[in-house]
């Protein structure tokens, strides 16, 4: 008897969720990582074009891709990890109409293409020549993983408002706010990791002090390498800028369009998904984390960080890394409010069962009760 | 062609729960699964004007399924004749196609091994039709108050297409376009 009516989380669908913390994870990883190869192809192709400007954005942009390979690596392993049957995964590559086939496929094109892009960057000299042979396949790999970093940022969404017996997901809004949530934390992640290893370390040696001396150099002496140093450090200054700009408008774009999807559920949704709203917006753990996580910590703040404290440490680190927990917290939150709305008496009917641990159902044996 | 369905009358259902059990018995389903619950919603009305209503259910075959376009295998499938069912050995438990189903008829047993689980549902008893065409489904054949009828919805001499074209019938969650195929008599409904 103790057993009975302790068995809700344990027993049926209505208590039950399907997807946990590693599907969120993903979805946060694999927006990101896939948002992160989009930007840098853009930054690399239409920012900065052009043979020597594209190649040092690009060489700066070496670590960052390499942060996303590792994202969207990481986020498979969870992906395939919270399979029933992991062994199995290749199944999922089979049948080409469904939306998680898709994004399969193209989280496969993304990480093969970005890690060979990234190879032509690794300076270990034993390596040198597989790297210099891919040297010329630069263009078209971002190019591809780009396009398929883009795919995977936008199927996340679209995965989940497909699904229709989920009223918090089924909107229009979801792949909206999950694409710019994507690419701000994209940008975030740009921003954090611009021009490290493998970037050569001799443009480390330029700062705000010394540039003019290398801008005379150049200028004065016609020295080619000054000039170089000189040109590099104002595009990384200037691609930075561009960075933390774009991120203070799509954070703002994420304002309001998580607000609308919210509050209009909260008016104007039907029984179920404005019960996940009420829960959003007044209901304890649940409002803290959508007031306080969300909208304060992960949006405005940052915001306010990136308008008002520029060029310091709150713009360049503090506020980027709280756009990275304000993207995870959403994706966490959106992925847990999975409510379908019940069948008439369906609560009641799983929330009187007994556990399936139970005794007296394991009496017989799984397969002994064959006539 | 033929499109089964069924037709759950609500005025005859007395919630014994039989088919539940014969379901469980015969399909040697797992011991956490279920898949007809009959619900109910309690007890109705004020003395002496009582009233019990019974909502049998089970997967509602649908003809537009929210499933089977969601699932990345190709394992959830849809017969010509309208019956939804999981292949098990191409399905890898991806639990998509349980998050996609609005009447969560589906679902995957925490008593299988960890490396070797799939999502399971009601089959309208496919493997006992491919044996026997005119066979129906074991939670069918054992309603001892006919509450649950079985048939070819494109044969207008079936008992179904009959029942359905004279009564009024509804429909779970109609507004979700799934177009379920299972007609519900309402206990308190009338004829047409």
């Amino acid at each position: 008897m103790s057993k009975i009516n302790k068995s809700k989380e344990e027993f049926g669908h209505i208590n039950r969720h399907y997807w946990e913390w590693p599907i969120a994870s993903y979805l946060f990883l694999g927006g990101c990582g896939g948002g992160a190869m989009f930007l840098a192809s853009i930054l690399a192709f239409f920012v900065f074009p052009g043979g020597a400007q594209s190649a040092l954005v690009q060489g700066a942009l070496a670590w960052p891709i390499f942060l996303s390979i590792v994202f969207l690596a990481l986020g498979c392993v969870l992906l395939v990890g919270e399979l029933g049957q992991p062994l199995v995964f290749i199944r999922a590559f089979v049948k080409s109409t469904s939306v998680i086939a898709w994004g399969a496929r193209l989280l496969t094109v993304a990480m093969i293409f970005a890690v060979i892009w990234f190879a032509s960057f690794i300076p270990w000299d034993w390596f040198l020549p597989v790297a210099n042979f891919l040297v010329p396949f630069r263009e078209f790999c971002l190019a591809l993983a780009g396009i398929a970093g883009i795919g995977v940022v936008l199927y996340t969404g679209i995965m989940l408002s497909s699904l229709k017996a989920h009223s918090f997901w089924a909107t229009p809004a979801l792949p909206i706010l999950f694409t710019i949530s994507a690419l701000s934390t994209a940008c975030a992640l740009i921003a954090l990791s611009f021009g490290w290893w493998p970037m050569d370390p001799v443009f480390y040696t330029v700062n705000e002090s010394n540039a003019n001396d290398f801008f005379t150099a150049w200028r004065v002496y016609g020295n080619a390498e000054a000039g170089l140093l000189y040109t590099a450090y104002h595009v990384m200054n200037e691609a930075l800028h561009l960075l933390h700009t774009l991120d203070v408008i799509l954070v703002a774009c994420e304002v309001v369009v998580l607000l609308v999807m919210v509050l209009s559920f909260l008016g104007a949704g039907n029984k179920c998904a404005n019960a996940v709203a009420h829960k959003w917006v007044h209901g304890g753990k649940w409002a803290f984390g959508f007031w306080f996580g969300m909208i304060f910590a992960g949006l405005l703040l940052p915001e306010a960080m990136y308008v008002f404290w520029s060029e310091t440490a709150a713009s360049t680190v503090v506020a980027p890394v709280l756009v990275l927990c304000g993207g995870l917290l959403l994706r966490f939150m959106i992925v847990y409010s999975d409510e379908r709305a019940p069948l008439p008496g369906e609560k009641i009917y799983y929330g009187r069962l007994v556990s399936y641990k139970a005794d007296f159902l394991h009496k017989w044996k799984y397969g002994e009760n064959l006539f | 062609m033929t499109r089964y369905c069924m037709v759950i009358d609500q005025r005859r259902c007395i919630g014994c729960h039989s088919c539940s059990v014969a379901c469980r018995v015969w399909n040697d389903v797992p011991e956490d699964l279920i898949y007809n619950p009959v619900l109910s919603t309690g007890v109705e009305g004020e003395w002496p004007n009582v009233h019990r209503n019974w909502l049998p259910t089970l997967c509602m075959h649908c003809e537009k399924p929210a499933c089977v376009p969601q699932c990345p295998t190709g394992a959830s499938q849809q017969d010509a004749d309208g019956t939804v069912w999981i292949e098990y050995d191409k399905c890898m438990a991806c639990k998509v196609c349980v998050n996609a189903c609005p009447y969560g008829m589906r679902d995957q047993s925490k008593l299988q091994p960890r490396l070797h689980q799939f999502i399971r549902k009601c089959t309208f008893c496919r493997d006992k039709r491919k044996m026997d065409p005119d066979a129906q489904p074991y939670c069918v054949a054992t309603c001892h108050q006919k509450a649950r009828i079985f048939g070819d919805l494109d044969d207008p001499n079936s008992e179904v297409s009959k029942l359905i074209n004279s009564v009024e019938t509804v429909r779970l969650l109609e507004d979700l376009n799934t177009g379920p195929q299972i007609y519900y008599i309402p206990a308190l409904g009338g004829t047409r």
